[in-house]
Parts: structure tokens; sequence; C-alpha cells
């Protein structure tokens, strides 16, 4: 095995002079040892004849110059295949559930790999239940399609995605890979245990590089991940469902060793290679001909703000976007999905049928009725409406609060047990609302409930709690 | 290791020349210790007296008087104290002591900023270390380059010149930790500033350690109540939650922490504040407060105010931490308030830029998130293998004009497991807590409330949060019936009840009658500006009616319905007792 020592470390990117034969290639290994940990790190740049620049994948504490690196000679790999369902990981695919290394002989595959060629192509044109009714309604999801979630700080990115493994992973017949990339530890406990208690482990592998671990892990956590799902597409033929929260932390620890690594920076500090780097890995998320990928993906909106370059160049990757904000989430409105800012590819007559493609634009135009209205009302007052204008005030209002629906995972929280409504039901009880057949209800009752049926039920509780 | 290594050449210097026997065992212990044959130069000097002193590219071995000495002193030193017999100790220690052949690592200071030395030489300086530099005081190792260290300083850099010289001390940066902390005011580095003596430590704990993984975990599950009504009924906080406490400066941020460290006293809690960037005064006026009340028995401070330097202020959060984490891997409950992170970012700032790391947005560097997220990852409830201790974190952030979406705020709440915000316009017209109860949230508390706060308190926080929609949309309609005015009587009943003076906080019982007198629309007809006499009143009457049913809610944390029931009666009779017409205002 050939040699290399360290000579310069600035942080979490070190450099190291090769002492015999050739150097290594960018994305290969290097292994050094300290106090008999063996710590990882991955080629980044050739900065001269016999000097390479590396990514730590652990932690730089302890580290000195002089200390003598291995070069393996490989990239680094992950055990793919069935033995991986039912196990938690680390970047480099090492078992961290505390049940023992995977057994011998289990395949692994390197993270790196191109992306499908245009030929094996498959895009998705089917629509995807979910059970949440502003979901189905505006921006339904597509089987193999690619869903992102957006939401800034705390307007519930994960219990979105969390009731979403609740209500898709649970009663989806194929795999599913959960990967943690830059998120709290705690969630990754929480999801593991929930694994355990429904009984979906041994049709599940979770991948995880928490916020808590060196940005080189969070850079390369998303691919060992997605190297596990790309193998049951490819090899099983399988229908996949890949989790990823949050795929912003991806980007962000790239521009955290970016000028470390010598490269200028670029807009808000990201680093020059964004679109690049989001592009490789975006391209590789998608269905073919062997089989398919349904990827939903939280992205973070770091300060709120949508035109961040992360967030922008996410955008352009998915087939359907869910963003959630944080207006709507302060008036107690769960999930807090925006319904104008969000959109989905496959919301076409074409695809959903006519009848779904019109409750779906009638509903915007009423709520986009109402966001016009608003200056005026902020102005004038309710009272200097028309009463086309006021009915239409009032729809849109019921109409929020109908988005608002209970979620099984945040039964804790709330208290209120948690709702799925099917697309049917959900058709139905917007087609009634948009209609006006609703209008005799107060709006309270629309808040927090199933069906148009539940409206009924809550608006005769409420008569009568009020006598 | 070095290629120019291969031009070593080693200086020996000595008040009288070597004798030939001497410089023959000198050459055969160099060539065995660096594997080549290294050329000996000789030269004379007067101020070692005795001894000699052998310098190798950077490595010294000092046999002089000097050298000697401070080797006998650094083995001193590492003795452990605090026994008994001091003198059996000592003699026994001179006896063991033998002068060691090892080398001695120096570098030279080539360059001093204010905050920052680069340092010549140190060839085997480990990341993170600490160095010795001129007049004692500390630096650590930054950044490591081909022919150059760079380190921050922790002290005065007045005191440090270019040319002197440095010294390794081969530890990474570490704090002393121990139960004798308690009660007592440190600095960044673990030293006492209280004048209260020296403290004994009972061991070291690096300041950056790894956080729990993800198995070392178990879920919230033990209330770490503030004794905050606002608070515990809306968003409870549980043992190894990370909360948030943001807001504009004076909201009352600290006023919550500082409550809920009082109210941990007699709980078997552990309470750390660490002081970043505040002034000295403030932290002084609040260590007394603390005394005062008894609650520095279980409390330390970590102080880096305002005037200390860049880098005492960055490393002060994971010193507190390191401190924390001795109490919590020892299976103890530790509250943790870090006072504020928003000053930590500025001083972490500052030290990246004079690093010439570049800058991103609103020029913080950017791992600052990584510099919060290992740092708050930190505090957790750890599984019953690691002894089921918890960390529970309460990072404030000071926000400007409100802006919770500016850079570092959002940061910090996409860390932490729920945040409470505090607003100017709420604290000002007399809402104190200021709590935001649209912007506030705890995603894990609800797990770690008891039965009883969890049925008592019920939807209150969905509740209010509509009432202030419609509060804000009715503003602009003239006529309102009847069921919406009653629900924003309501709602202002329920907003009023929420106030609560500093230093007082309401037990878990008092905190459920309240409640659930509350939300049964007991106190709908209360006019609100009796409220708070109306309040104190209606807890008095039952704790004297009914003094089992509150030590039963204490100590079982369950609501029964009968119960329930009772307290629902108990505060209708009391509210007819005091208006026997029945119902008032509206």
């Amino acid at each position: 095995m050939e040699r290399g020592i360290i000579v310069q470390i600035s942080g979490p990117v070190v450099d190291v002079e090769i002492q015999s034969g050739e150097l290594p290639r960018l994305q290969e290994e290097l292994t050094v040892e300290r106090e008999g940990v063996l710590r990882v790190m991955e080629v980044a740049q050739h900065i001269g004849r016999n000097t390479v620049r590396c990514i730590m994948l652990s932690p730089s504490e302890g580290l000195a110059r002089g200390l003598a690196v291995e070069i393996p000679g490989r990239t680094i790999q992950v055990p793919v295949g069935r033995a991986t369902l039912g196990r938690m990981f680390n970047v480099l695919g090492q078992p961290i559930d505390g049940e023992g290394p995977v057994p011998e002989g289990t395949p692994v595959q390197s993270i790196y790999r191109k992306p499908p060629t245009f030929e094996e192509q498959s895009p998705a044109v089917e629509i995807l239940e979910t059970g949440i009714k502003v979901i189905d309604l505006l921006e339904p999801y597509s089987r193999g399609g690619k869903i992102g979630l957006f939401g800034g700080a705390g307007v519930g990115k994960t219990v979105l995605i969390q009731e979403l493994i609740h209500n898709v992973a649970m009663e989806h017949g194929g795999y599913s890979i959960f990967t943690g990339v830059g998120e709290r530890s705690r969630e990754g406990n929480d999801l593991w245990r929930e694994m355990r208690e429904s009984g979906v482990a041994d049709k599940t592998a979770l991948v995880f590089g928490q916020m808590n671990e060196s940005p080189g892990v969070r850079m390369r956590v998303a691919l060992s991940g997605l190297t596990m799902a790309e193998y049951f597409r490819d090899k099983e033929h399988k229908d996949v469902l890949l989790f990823i929260d949050n795929i912003f932390r991806f980007v962000q620890a790239g521009s955290e060793v970016s000028t470390l690594l010598g490269r200028m920076p670029s807009a808000v500090g990201y680093q020059p290679t964004l679109a690049g780097e989001m592009g490789e890995l975006q391209e590789r998320i998608t269905s073919t001909k062997e089989g398919s990928v349904t990827s939903v993906q939280a992205v973070y909106v770091p300060a709120d703000d949508l035109t961040d370059p992360a967030t922008a160049t996410t955008f352009a990757h998915l087939d359907a976007t869910t963003v959630l904000s944080r207006k709507i989430s302060e008036q107690g409105i769960y999930p807090a999905v925006d319904p104008l800012a969000s959109s989905s590819r496959i919301l076409e007559a074409d695809i959903v049928g006519k009848r779904h493609y019109h409750i779906a634009r009638k509903a915007q135009e009423i709520l986009e009725k109402y966001l016009e209205l608003q200056d005026i009302i902020a102005i004038l007052g309710m009272d200097e409406l028309s009463d086309t204008d006021r009915q239409i005030v009032g729809r849109a209002r019921r109409l929020q609060r109908f988005f608002a629906q209970p979620t099984h995972v945040a039964e804790k929280f709330t208290g209120l047990p948690g709702i799925y409504v099917p697309l049917r039901d959900t058709l139905e009880s917007f087609e009634k609302l948009v209609n006006g057949e609703l209008d005799q209800y107060p709006e309270a009752a629309f808040y927090n409930v199933g069906t148009w049926r539940d409206v009924v039920a809550k608006a005769k509780r409420l008569e009568e709690g009020e006598a | 290791m070095r290629s120019d290594r291969s031009r070593l050449s080693a200086e020996l210097r000595s008040a009288r020349e070597p004798t030939a026997e001497q410089q023959q065992r000198f050459t055969e212990f160099l060539s065995k210790k660096y594997h080549r044959k290294v050329p000996l130069h000789w030269e004379a000097d007067e101020s070692l007296k005795s001894g000699f002193r052998l310098q190798v590219g950077s490595d010294i071995y000092d046999w002089s008087l000097d050298g000697r000495v401070r080797q006998f002193q650094d083995y001193l030193r590492q003795l452990q104290a605090g026994h008994e017999d001091l003198v059996p100790l000592m003699k026994q220690a001179v006896e063991d002591w033998t002068l060691a052949v090892m080398p001695e690592e120096t570098g030279t200071v080539l360059t001093v900023d204010s905050e920052i030395a680069t340092i010549s030489g140190l060839d085997h300086a480990q990341y993170g270390e600490i160095l010795l530099l001129s007049s004692g005081v500390r630096g650590m190792v930054q950044d490591l380059r081909r022919d150059k260290v760079s380190c921050i300083i922790f002290g005065d850099s007045e005191e440090v010149s270019a040319g002197s010289l440095v010294r390794r001390t081969l530890k990474t940066a570490g704090m002393p930790v121990g139960d004798a902390f308690l009660g007592r005011v440190v600095d960044a580095l673990g030293v006492p500033i209280d004048g209260k003596g020296h403290i004994t430590p009972s061991g070291h704990r690096p300041i950056e350690a790894p956080a729990p993984g993800i198995l070392d975990r178990q879920p919230v599950n033990t209330p770490m109540e503030t004794g905050l009504l606002a608070i515990d009924a809306m968003f409870p906080i549980g043992r190894g939650q990370r909360e948030l406490i943001i807001g504009d400066r004076q909201t009352g941020k600290t006023a919550i922490a500082l409550d809920t460290i009082l109210n941990q006293k007699g709980k078997g809690v552990v309470c750390v504040y660490v002081a970043i960037g505040q002034k000295t005064s403030s932290i002084a006026q609040m260590v007394g407060n603390l005394r005062r009340r008894g609650a520095m028995e279980y409390t330390t401070v970590v102080c880096a105010p305002a005037g200390a330097s860049a880098a005492l202020q960055y490393i002060a959060p994971y010193a507190g931490c390191a401190l924390a984490e001795y109490f919590m891997y020892q299976g103890q409950d530790v509250l943790i308030v870090y006072d504020d992170l928003s000053k930590h970012a500025i001083a972490y700032r500052a030290l990246s830029l004079l690093l010439e790391r570049s800058p991103g947005r609103e020029a913080y560097p950017g791992d600052v998130f990584y510099l919060h997220s290992r740092l708050l990852e930190r505090a957790a409830h750890l599984s019953d293998e690691l002894g089921g201790g918890s960390m529970t974190a309460l990072p404030i952030v000071e926000t400007q004009a409100g802006d919770v979406s500016a850079y570092i705020p959002t940061n910090i709440i996409s860390i932490t497991d729920g945040q409470i915000f505090l607003e100017s316009d709420l604290f000002f017209a007399g809402q104190r807590p200021a709590v935001n109860v649209g912007l506030s949230v705890s995603r894990v508390g609800g797990d770690a409330q008891t039965r009883a706060m969890k049925s008592a308190a019920g939807t209150l926080r969905l509740e209010l949060a509509q009432y202030r929609e419609m509060e804000v949309f009715t503003q602009f309609s003239s006529d309102l019936d009847d069921a919406t005015k009653r629900q924003l009587n309501y709602g202002q009943g329920l907003m009023r009840l929420l106030r609560q003076p500093q230093y007082a906080p309401l037990s878990q019982h008092r905190q459920v009658i309240l409640l659930t007198a509350a939300l049964r629309r007991v106190m709908q007809d209360v006019p609100l500006e009796e409220m708070e006499d109306f309040r104190a009143r209606l807890l008095d009457y039952i704790e004297e009616t009914a003094p089992d049913l509150c030590r039963r809610i204490d100590i079982t944390g369950l609501l029964p319905e009968e119960d329930r029931e009772e307290i629902v009666e108990l505060s209708r009779n009391f509210a007819k007792t005091v208006w026997p017409g029945g119902k008032r205002g509206g």
C-alpha cells in the first residue's frame, strides 16, 4: 500500500504529500490512523506534482503534520442489497445500529456512479395518493417522480416528511431508504424506534450523517443513501422510495469546505460549483426503465429566502414542490402549505382528469382573488366589499382552514388523532366548497377536520356548544 | 519526515566545551533517534550554568539547570492533589522523579494580531492543541500550514511579541470539571473569578467532544418545568431538549432562563449558565440574584464577558458544555443556558475573518452553522445503558427589529427542537412573558408533559393562534356577531391569564387548576383588570378546600375525569361567591 504524509491542516481540509508511486485520483479515499481509530478522507484536488488536497470525513482534532497516510486505492464503498434492510448506516456504510457488521459477501458499490442516460429515462405520469388534502388537490405527487418540500426553519418540513413516510412508505409494497443529511440526531433516534415499532423495518434502510458530523460527512451521505436505492432499482427492478432530509445541508456542507479548498466564493458565499454538485446528485435520483425511484426531499430555506442560490438551484430538479410558509404556520394551520407558491408538473387535465383539474384551479382562483382583496379589506374594511367579493372572501377563508389537517406524527403534540383523506373524498369535499354548497357552515367548522361530512358534524357540535 | 529533514543539523549549547567522549555519546544518540547521521555543532553559552541544551530542527532537549527545573515543575503539576498527607506524597514524588530524555518542541512567534498569532516551528503540533506563549498566555491551534501554525490567543495579545518562544502542551483544549464547580463563577478556561479560591477539579474533559450518537439517545420523556404557565402549558420543554429563546433586546429572554434555573430548586437538576459577550456588571447582578434566591448551590456560571478576547468568547459555550457533560455522563439531569449565541457567532466571525477564511451571508463564514450544530447536538437524553442522564439546552438569540428570518436566528431554529419567540410589542403592552403564540413551538416537549398538564392544556395553543388571527381580521369590521365577540373576549381572557411576574414560578397543580378552569370558561366573565387578583384568590381557595387534590396532581401527574370535574365545580363555586349575581361584564 502506498503512503503519504500530512503536510497541512485547515479545519476539515487536509493536504497530503504523496511519498511514492502514483497520485491517488480525485474522489479516492485515504486513511490515517490516530490512537487506534481509522480516520477517512477523500481526495478533492491535486495541487502540485506530489500533493493532494483532501476533505476529512472524520474530525480533524488531534491530527498533526507528519502523520502517515495510507492509500487503499478505491473510492468510498457502501454495502447494498437486501442485507441493508432493517439496518442503520453511517456515510461509510458501517452499521451504527449496534447489531454487528453486515454479513460477509454482501455486495458493495462505490458511492460515485454515472447518472442514467437519456435513453434509460422513464418519466412519471401516475398520481401518488398521500392522504393529505392540500397536497393531493393542489400539487399531486407522481409515482416515480421527484418531490421537494421547501420551508424555512421550524415550519414543519420534518413533520410533513415523517407523515409522508407514515402514509406512503407504510402502505407501499417496495423498499424505502431514508437518508438523514445534517439533521438532528434526536430525529434519527425517533425514526429508528418508530421503524422498529411499526414493523416496516425489514423493508427499510436508514443512512445518517447528522449535523454534529464534519462537513465532509454531510457532503457525501446523500450519495451513500442514493447508492443503496440505485441498487434496488437497477439490480432488483424494484420501486423504491427515497427520503432525503435535508438536501440543503448537502449544499451547505459543500460551501463550508469550498473556501478552505481555495475556491473563490460565489453569490452569498456559496461554492462556485453549486449548480454542478447539485446536478450530479439530482440527475442520479430518477426513474429508469429498470425500476422507479420516488424521492421526497426536504429543502431548508435559509433565512426564509426562497431566492437563496441553494434553494433556487434545487427547484429546477423537482417534479412537484410543496412550499411551507411561516405566515400560514403562524395561523396554526398545519401542514403550512402555501397553496399558491406550491406546484406540480402533473396537475394537468390529461393526467389527473378534468374534474380534479377544474376543482384545483377554481380553489387557486378563489385564494388568489382573496389575496388581492386583502389590501382593500385592510384599507376600507369588509363592509365596503361587494356581495360577490364577500362570498369569495368567505370561501377563501373556509378553504384555508380546510387545508389544515391533523397528522398522525403530530398527534403527540396536538392531541388530535391523525386523519388520512382518500383522494376521492378530497375531491368531493373541495368540489362542494368551491361551488358554495358549504357556505352556510361557520369558518371554525372547517378547521382541522377530514371531509365535508366532518365539517357538517363539527358545525353541529359548535352550534350545540354555543347554545 | 519532511523534505528538509535531509539537511538536519544539531546545535549543542553549554557553558564549557564537551569532552570528546561526551561528543561521541551525543552523536550516537542523534543517529539512533533520527535514523541518520546528524552533524553536530557546539556553541558556547554562558547563560547555561550547568548541563547542555541540544536543538535538532525544532526539537529541543533541555538538560540545562533551567530545563531540569521546568521538567520537575511539570511533573509536580501532574500530581493528583486532594490527599490528606501532602508531605509523603511530595517525598515519594521526589524519589520517583527522573530526568527524561524527551524532546521539547518549540516555535517562534512570527506575527501577532489582536486575536491571532502565527508561529514557525512546532512541527508536530496537533490540530486543536493548546500552546503556551510567552508570559503564560495560552493559545489554541486553528490552522496548520506547511511552514507555519496559526493559533487564536486566549488572553492579552499585547503580552505576546514577535520572536518570542512558544512551547507545546501536548494537550488539546480541555476544561477542568467536577462537583466543586457548583456554586462558582469561572472563566472560559475554568479558572475561578469569584474570589472564592482555588477549585480542585476531579477531572478534565475536552471542550470539543463528539455528540452522543443516534443509538446513545432515548426519546425526551421527562418534563423540565420552567414554572411559567405560558411555556409549560403550550411549549413544554423536556429533559434533553434544545429550546431556543429568541427575541429583540429587552424582551425578557434572560428572565425566562433565570426563572427556569430558579424553578429547578429541589428538583435535582444541575444548572450551567454560560454568559457570552455580556456586560460584566449584568453577570455580577445575575449571580447575586441567583445566590440570594439559593440557586447558586446547584449552578455554575461560565463567563466570557464583552471584554474577553474573541477566542475566549468562542470557546466559552464549548467549555460550559464540557462541564455539563461531566454531570450528564454521571447520570444527572443538567440544564445549560447559552446567553447568547448571536454574540458567540460574532466572535467566531471575527476570528474567521482574521484567519482569512472567506465570508458568506452577512459576512459569517460558511461553517457558522456547524459551529452551533455541533455544540447543540451535545445536548441529549442519554440511553439507560449510558446512565440515562440528560442535558437540556436553552440557547438564547437576539433578533434585530423582530426579524426571526435573519441568518443566525434561522440557523439556530433549524438546529433546536423548538423556539420561544418573545415580542417587544407584547412586552410593552404588559403581556409578560411576551411569548408570541403563533411563532413559538416545541417539537418534542409534548411527550414530556405529564398527563395532567397535557389534558389540562388541551388545545390552548391552537385556540390562541386562531384568536390572534381573528383579532387581526375583525379589527376592520364594524358589526360583529355575538359568537365572534364572545370568542374574542374569551381569547383576551386567556391571554391575560398567561401573564406572570418574574420570580414567581407556578407549581404543577396550580398550573393545572388555572388551565382547567380557564378552558372550561369559568373565567369567561371575569373583567380583564381583575384577572390577576381572581387568579390568586382562586388558587388559595382551592388549595385550602382540596389540599388532597393538589397533592395528588403533583405526585401522580395524572388528572382523572373526576378530579377535573372537582376543579371545575370548585372554581364555579368560587366564582359564585365572588359575584353572587352570576354573570357580570361580558
